[in-house]
């Protein structure tokens, strides 16, 4: 009888099952220097965030902690506009491709940074461009992983990843980096998002994925002139959602016409208007975020305390 | 994937590997008893495939180069080629090469200049942000085409770009 796959030892040659395991060891070395990575999803698009991304570890940076910053949005990149680093060219070296340096000392990397033009679209190599679906995704989670291993992060504290819209996005990252601290969910106060953010709240228990805490933003409208705070949509739901979950909720953020147009500036808001109501509120998330993380502040019910 | 030498009933090994070229890779096998040869081709599907897990035919001689996958499969959009083209910036065979180099200066905008009023209030920023406050304000003012900065250009320039 002819022998069959499992009776021949090695693969031939490529050691295609070694080469998988230097890129996963690769990774995990790069990972060694990086103490907590904290990937912010929403699973609908629209609800802000890169713009918490952003402040959020701005407002960890500037209480003196070393953060990374990774815009895993390959097709719809903004971290780089909204820290105001467009347009630097990036260095390599032996040890990798270091990232660029935005405010308060924010180290970040981009698929925006790579791009040439305004204007240029991202499109994976493939046979032929009409079928390029069947392999965007795997060429995605390919370029997440280099992004990850391949960038010289040094040492972190904290390195966040702003996810694409998704829950599917969730599964991918968790397969890639077995080491994620955990995931912030930011969700508006509209039905629609809350039922996109329960698929992904769902998706983190089966697979593990412990919740650092759950943000609505966009409740309400800040008004700078008369300084309150006006009816968006039907805000308050929040809390119900993370308390029917058992995560930690950070807590609301109101619309600041003056935070969105920050990420057109690309100085974050946080760093010009730390004692806005804004402002110290996303302050809080960050110490809050920041205690979780060292096992000193709030318990994460999903897992225990990190 | 593993290829049985019928005759021998012994695994082929992998002899040579090369490409892609042309959208295929070519890798020669070798019987290890009777020394018979067979050269395999793949179709681009397959070399697509092979590409996308990140693993060369062949096995590597060193480490993957850093982006490798991400440089080596962002492909050029055709508007893109139109502008590379219109440029004449075919020197470089490597549509990516300009996205890496040394750090832009960070120092002032060339030819604009600051009101003593103006430049006591960049002062007064926090250290860590006020390089990038001070070009974010000096691009918008090169953009509405001044060159003194003032501080009713401050003024502007932070109500317009919400700093």
């Amino acid at each position: 009888m002819p022998k069959a796959y499992k009776d021949l030892a090695g693969d031939g040659g490529s050691d295609v099952i070694g080469q998988v395991s230097e890129l996963t060891a690769r990774l995990q070395a790069r990972m060694r220097t990086v103490r907590a990575k904290i990937a912010v999803v929403s699973g609908k698009g629209g609800v802000g965030k890169s713009a918490l991304t952003v402040n959020l570890a701005t407002a960890m940076a500037l209480d003196g902690a070393r953060i990374g910053v990774l815009d895993a949005d390959l097709n719809g990149p903004s971290i780089a506009k909204m820290t105001g680093v467009r347009g630097q060219p990036l260095k390599i070296t032996a040890e990798g491709v270091h990232p660029v340096q935005g405010p308060a000392a924010l180290r970040i990397m981009s698929m925006d940074l790579l791009l040439p033009r305004d204007d240029t679209p991202v499109i994976w190599r493939a046979p032929s461009q009409a079928e390029s679906y069947i392999w965007r995704s795997s060429m995605e989670a390919t370029a997440l992983r280099e992004f990850l291993s391949d960038t010289v992060w040094g040492d972190l504290d904290v390195l966040w990843l702003d996810l694409p819209p998704g829950s599917d996005r969730i599964a991918t990252l968790a397969g890639l980096l077995p080491g994620l601290t955990g995931m912030v969910l930011v969700t508006i106060p509209a039905e629609v998002s809350h039922l996109v953010v329960r698929k992904s709240l769902a998706l983190a228990r089966d697979l593990e994925v412990p919740v650092l805490g759950l943000i609505e933003n966009m409740a309400g409208y800040y008004c700078r002139t008369c300084q309150t705070i006006g009816e968006l949509f039907r805000s308050g739901q929040g809390a119900a959602l993370a308390s029917d979950f058992g995560i930690p909720y950070l807590g609301s953020l109101p619309f600041d016409p003056q935070l969105a147009c920050s990420g057109d500036s690309g100085i974050p808001f946080v760093a010009m208007h730390q004692e806005s109501p804004v402002g110290q509120t996303l302050q809080k998330m960050a110490r809050q975020l920041m205690g979780e993380i060292r096992g000193q502040g709030v318990r994460n019910p999903q897992r225990g305390t990190i | 994937m593993r290829f049985l030498c019928l005759s021998c009933d012994e695994g082929m090994k992998l002899e040579t590997a090369a490409g892609p070229q042309d959208g295929s890779l070519q890798a020669t096998f070798i019987c290890p008893r009777c020394h018979y040869r067979f050269r395999m081709l793949t179709n681009p599907w397959e070399t697509q495939l092979v590409q996308t897990l990140g693993v060369k035919i062949g096995g590597r001689a060193g480490p993957a180069n850093p982006y490798e996958q991400i440089l080596g499969s962002l492909a050029v959009s055709q508007a893109e080629q139109s502008a590379q083209k219109a440029e004449e910036s075919a020197s470089s065979t490597c549509p990516f090469a300009d996205m890496f180099g040394q750090p832009e200066e960070t120092g002032s905008v060339e030819g604009v200049h600051w009101s003593d009023e103006a430049r006591a209030r960049i002062e007064r920023i926090p250290s860590f942000i006020r390089p990038m406050v001070q070009r974010a304000i000096e691009r918008y003012a090169t953009e509405q085409g001044r060159r003194m900065i003032t501080a009713a250009v401050m003024d502007e320039a932070r109500t317009r770009l919400g700093m």
